[in-house]
C-alpha cells in the first residue's frame, strides 16, 4: 500500500478540515473585499505525481501558474500551485480594490494567489494546532511548457498532490482558480499522524 | 500539543553555567542581531506610523531615527505609492496573513542607495519586501516590513537575460550578412505557409542569386566576395517592408518570404531589386564592382501541397532567369500556366 494512501475516515476528516478552512477563509475574504463571496464546497482529490503531470500537461488554456511554498511545525510542508485559465483573470485588480494602473497583471495574479493561499492555509493550520510560514509567491515563467518542468525541478520530490478546486463566486466579478497543494511523502505521513490524532480526540 | 512551549523556566544552575540566559540578555542579543543583519526592518502600527526600525534603514536611508519614529511611513518615505501600499498593508492586518513584493514586479519600494553603484546600472537598491502581521497581546495591530537587498540577484538576472537574448538572436542570424540564416528563414516560411493556407491569404516567394559570383571571387578575392554579399544584403533589406522575411538561403543565394502579397506585388518588388542592384556599383578597396542578380518568383497556388513546393517553383523560375541571360526576373511556370487558364 502507498504511504500516502488515506483511509476513508482519514479522507473524510481531511475533507471536513478543508471545508471548514475554506468557509472561514472565504468569510475573511468577503470582509476584506467588502463584497459577498459565495463558495461552493471545494472538491478535493488526492492524485499521484504521474497523474497530475499528465492532467496539467493537457490543460491547454492555462495562462498563469503562481507557486508558493509553505512550512509549519511537525514537518508539515509543501508547495501551493494556483492555476489560472484564460478567462479567470480579467478583473482581479478590481476585485482586490486596486486601480488597474497601480499594478501590473503579473502582480495582480501574485497578490490574489498569495491572499488565497495564506488565508486558507492559516485557517487550516490553526485547526490542527499548527502555524504556517510562507515563501514569497512566484509566477512561473512561460506557462505552456513549464508546469511539468517545474514539477520535475522542485526542491523536494513529492508523491502526492491534494487537488483542491476553489470556485469563488463574487457578486459582479467572475473569478475562478485551481489550487493544488503538492505535499512530499514525509509531510504526508505527518499530516496523517495529525488526522489520526484528531480522529482519536473526536 | 505541539505549540505549547515546553518548560522554559530558567534554572539558576544553568544560568551560572552559561547554559541559559535571562530575558534581559535575550533582549540585548535580539537588538544587536536586528541592528547587524543586512535586512531592513520597519515596524508600523495600525495607522502606518513607524514605531521601530533597525540600523539598516538609518544607514541606507540616511535618515535619523528621531525624525522617523512616530511619523507616518508615507511622510518618511515620500516615494512610496501610498494608495496601493495602504491597501496591501490593510490586507496584512485584516487577514492576518503575510504579503510580499518582489523586485521582479517592482524593482524597489524604498529609494535606498545600494552597495554596488559602480558595477551595476541601477540607481536604487533592488528589493524583496515582506509584510508580516505582528501579534501583540493577542491583537494583530502591527506590521513588520522586511527589506532585503537583492541588487546582485537583479543585476545577474539582467545579464543572464541579455545573454539569452543574444544567443536567441545569434541562432537566427547569418553571421556574415546579419540577415536571417537558412534555418530561421525556412521556419518562418513554414509558419507563413500554414497561416496563408488557414486564412486563405496570398503568399509569394522571391529567390535570387548573384550572377557570376565565382568570377567576382576570382577577380577580387574572397574578401571582395564577402563584401558583395554584405552590401547586397544591406541594399535589398532597405527595399523591404517590415513583415517581409529575408534570409540567406546558402552561398550566394538569397530568399524573401512576402506574406499577404500577390504575384503582381512580388513581381514589382523583384524588378525593383533587380534594377536597383544593377545600377548600384559596390565599393571594395577603392574599386567599384558592378553586380547583377537573377530572380525567380513563385506564389502560393492550389497545386502546392507544402511549403517546399513554393521553394522548388521559385528555384525553377530562378534557373530560367539564368538561362535567359541573367539580370532579370522570371515568374514560376506553375503560376504563369495558372494565369493562362484563368
Amino acid at each position: 500500500m502507498n504511504t500516502f494512501h488515506l483511509t476513508e475516515d482519514q479522507q473524510d476528516c481531511l475533507q471536513e478540515l478543508i471545508n471548514v478552512a475554506m468557509g472561514q477563509a472565504s468569510d475573511q475574504l468577503a470582509r476584506y473585499l467588502d463584497t459577498f463571496v459565495y463558495l461552493k464546497v471545494p472538491s478535493i482529490e488526492s492524485v499521484n505525481a504521474d497523474e497530475l503531470t499528465k492532467t496539467l500537461a493537457e490543460q491547454q488554456n492555462t495562462v498563469a501558474v503562481v507557486s508558493q511554498g509553505f512550512f509549519g511545525h511537525e514537518g508539515i510542508r509543501g508547495e501551493a500551485l494556483l492555476i489560472y485559465q484564460d478567462e479567470d483573470s480579467e478583473r482581479i485588480a478590481d476585485l482586490l480594490g486596486y486601480e488597474p494602473d497601480e499594478l501590473s497583471k503579473d502582480e495582480q495574479l501574485i497578490d490574489i494567489s498569495s491572499i488565497l493561499t495564506t488565508t486558507f492555509l492559516n485557517v487550516f493550520a490553526s485547526q490542527i494546532d499548527n502555524q504556517m510560514s510562507y515563501n514569497a509567491p512566484k509566477l512561473l515563467p512561460s506557462v505552456q511548457k513549464s508546469i511539468s518542468q517545474h514539477l520535475q525541478q522542485m526542491t523536494f520530490s513529492w508523491d502526492m498532490a491534494l487537488k483542491v478546486n476553489i470556485n469563488y463566486q463574487v457578486t459582479d466579478y467572475s473569478f475562478n482558480c485551481n489550487m493544488i497543494l503538492l505535499i512530499p511523502e514525509t509531510a504526508m505521513a505527518n499530516i496523517k499522524a495529525v488526522i489520526d490524532r484528531i480522529l482519536e480526540e473526536f | 500539543m505541539p505549540n505549547d512551549n515546553t518548560d522554559l523556566t530558567i534554572k539558576t544552575d544553568d544560568l551560572v553555567a552559561g547554559l541559559m540566559i535571562t530575558e534581559e540578555m535575550a533582549k540585548q542579543i535580539s537588538d544587536q542581531v536586528a541592528n547587524q543583519i543586512n535586512t531592513g526592518v520597519i515596524v508600523l502600527n495600525a495607522n502606518f506610523n513607524i514605531v521601530r526600525w533597525n540600523r539598516f534603514l538609518e544607514v541606507h536611508g540616511g535618515k535619523l531615527s528621531a525624525s522617523a519614529l512616530g511619523h507616518s511611513i508615507f511622510d518618511v518615505f515620500a516615494e512610496l505609492p501610498e494608495r496601493w501600499l495602504t491597501r496591501k498593508l490593510s490586507a496584512v492586518l485584516q487577514l492576518n496573513t503575510p504579503s510580499f513584493c518582489s523586485w521582479e514586479q517592482r524593482h524597489h519600494l524604498f529609494e535606498l542607495p545600494h552597495t554596488r553603484p559602480i558595477t551595476t546600472d541601477s540607481q536604487f537598491m533592488a528589493q524583496n519586501c515582506t509584510f508580516l502581521p505582528i501579534e501583540i497581546d493577542g491583537a494583530v495591530d502591527h506590521i513588520c516590513i522586511l527589506i532585503e537587498d537583492v541588487t546582485d540577484v537583479c543585476h545577474y538576472q539582467g545579464q543572464l537575460q541579455k545573454t539569452l537574448d543574444e544567443l536567441a538572436l545569434m541562432s537566427r542570424i547569418d553571421g556574415l550578412t546579419q540577415i536571417y540564416n537558412r534555418r530561421h528563414w525556412q521556419d518562418s516560411l513554414e509558419q507563413e505557409y500554414a497561416k496563408a493556407r488557414r486564412h486563405n491569404k496570398a503568399l509569394t516567394l522571391i529567390m535570387f542569386d548573384l550572377d557570376h559570383f565565382k568570377l567576382l571571387n576570382d577577380t577580387y578575392g574572397h574578401q571582395g566576395g564577402d563584401k558583395v554579399l554584405i552590401d547586397v544584403s544591406k541594399n535589398v533589406k532597405s527595399l523591404l517592408r517590415v513583415g517581409d522575411v529575408f534570409g540567406r538561403y546558402g552561398g550566394e543565394e538569397f530568399a524573401i518570404v512576402l506574406p499577404e502579397t500577390n504575384e503582381k506585388g512580388a513581381m514589382d518588388l523583384a524588378e525593383r531589386i533587380c534594377q536597383t542592384l544593377a545600377k548600384t556599383p559596390l565599393n571594395f578597396q577603392d574599386k567599384l564592382i558592378n553586380i547583377s542578380v537573377s530572380l525567380g518568383v513563385s506564389s502560393l497556388n492550389v497545386n502546392d501541397s507544402n511549403y517546399e513546393d513554393l521553394i522548388a517553383n521559385a528555384d525553377l523560375a530562378l534557373y530560367q532567369a539564368k538561362a535567359q541571360g541573367r539580370n532579370q526576373v522570371c515568374l514560376s511556370a506553375d503560376n504563369t500556366e495558372e494565369q493562362l487558364q484563368a
